[in-house]
């Protein structure tokens, strides 16, 4: 016979371990985004501040600008999490 | 070299740094100001510039037309060995490809002052140390007696059969025409070698080299209708282009020149040049043409560039523009010296 208090624990840790899952993936995919567009741009920026140092306060602006995507994606942790 | 690899994140580098580098060149607007200039004008508006420390730096021991012109060459020495040095991987493979041209240049340079007999301090002022060979390696090649000497110290270089095969027939008639359109022949062949052994971008590169040879091969045959020349001419034009030998040869035999420019035009299929070809129609004398196709070449490299904007195209532009950009001072410095009106000079100068 199946015990129905058990079943429902297991249920409930499942939950909360897949809100974990969901929460690191959402994070670190976007991390992974973030990352992968800085490359062009920080590269660029770089390029052009070894160029024009005048350069530099836009190119750092510019090149942090992908960071939005990681903060979306720390909100979906938190509104996920909590 | 076919090992050879790197990521974007330096072609994104090195094409940027390549673009800011041209959005710095000297504009059309400056040139017409400068046509209105005299000689010191000249050199004090060119000082204020990117040729500053060269200026300041040569300032103390030439004046005139020869400061400006060691200016424009160290400039353009300084400037080139840079670019090959920031350039990474592949970009630099091929940019040092492309810069052997300078090589050939300072090597017949050299020949024709030891036939000539020219002090070596004079000529050492007209080298542009750009290329492979140095200042150091120019230099070795100076103390050398004679055009023999010069060509045995270069046992080892990419052109020295060239020059070992040509160089007593250019000795015996004291031309070196022909030997200089064989080194040339043999470089351009080398870029087509080097753009095709499977280097990544080299089909890229090839574009260029397709287009560049086309144009030289155009600007040629506009040259030899120009001096009526009837006879073949498929030794001086340049194999590898669009254009085959044989049908240059075919076009060069046309002797009215609007049946020549006709004929042209059927084998063109890029819409700019199709519309210069027509624009040269009117047009008699032959700097004009020249600009007028080097213009149409110079765009048409901008576009692939923007095609392919992390490529060896943008660096390639930029070397292109900045070589036109020497050529366009020493152009006005050089009439200004000769006392031409600035309506003559803007005929000569690539904008």
């Amino acid at each position: 016979m199946v015990d129905v208090g058990t079943t429902l624990e297991i249920a409930q840790a499942s939950q909360l371990g897949m809100k974990a899952l969901g929460a690191g993936l959402a994070v670190g995919l976007t991390g992974i985004g973030a990352g992968v567009a800085e490359m062009g741009i920080g590269s660029a920026a770089v390029g052009a501040t070894a160029e024009n140092r005048d350069m530099f306060g836009l190119a750092l602006l510019l090149t942090v600008i992908p960071e939005t995507i990681v903060i979306f994606g720390l909100v979906v942790a938190l509104l996920l999490l909590f | 070299m076919a090992g050879i690899s790197s990521g974007p994140a330096t072609y994104i580098y090195a094409c940027t740094r390549m673009r800011v580098r041209r959005s710095m060149l000297i504009p059309r607007e400056d040139y017409l100001r400068m046509l209105n200039m005299s000689l010191p004008e000249i050199t004090r508006f060119i000082g204020e510039t990117n040729y500053r420390p060269e200026i300041d730096e040569l300032g103390t021991s030439f004046s005139g037309i020869n400061l400006v012109e060691e200016a424009l060459n160290w400039n353009l020495a300084k400037e080139y060995q840079s670019i090959l040095d920031l350039v990474p991987g592949e970009l630099k493979y091929f940019t040092a490809s492309y810069l052997r041209r300078w090589d050939i240049q300072n090597v017949v340079t050299i020949l024709r002052g030891k036939l000539q007999g020219v002090q070596p301090g004079k000529l050492k002022e007209v080298l542009i140390p750009a290329g492979r060979l140095d200042k150091v390696a120019l230099d070795r090649l100076l103390t050398e007696e004679s055009p023999e000497r010069v060509v045995e110290a270069l046992k080892g270089e990419r052109f020295y059969p060239v020059l070992e095969k040509e160089l007593p027939r250019a000795m015996e008639t004291g031309s070196f025409a022909h030997l200089e359109n064989e080194l040339y022949k043999g470089y351009y062949a080398r870029l087509i070698a080097d753009a095709t052994e499977g280097i990544k971008g080299g089909n890229i590169f090839l574009k260029y080299i397709e287009l560049e040879i086309d144009t030289r091969n155009i600007q040629n045959l506009f040259r030899l209708q120009a001096g009526h020349v009837r006879e073949d001419v498929r030794e001086l034009m340049i194999p590898g282009g669009s254009f085959s030998v044989e049908e240059l040869q075919r076009l060069s035999a046309l002797e009215d020149r609007d049946e020549f420019i006709d004929a042209l035009k059927r084998q063109v299929r890029t819409t700019p040049l199709l519309n210069t070809l027509e624009a040269i129609r009117g047009k008699s004398a032959l700097h004009e043409v020249e600009v007028a196709l080097t213009r149409v070449q110079l765009d048409q490299m901008v576009r692939m560039s923007k095609r392919y904007p992390f490529s060896i195209l943008p660096i390639v532009v930029y070397l292109e523009e900045k070589k036109y950009e020497v050529a366009n001072l020493r152009a006005l410095a050089r009439g200004k010296e000769a006392g031409l009106p600035g309506e003559r000079l803007q005929g000569y100068l690539v904008m």
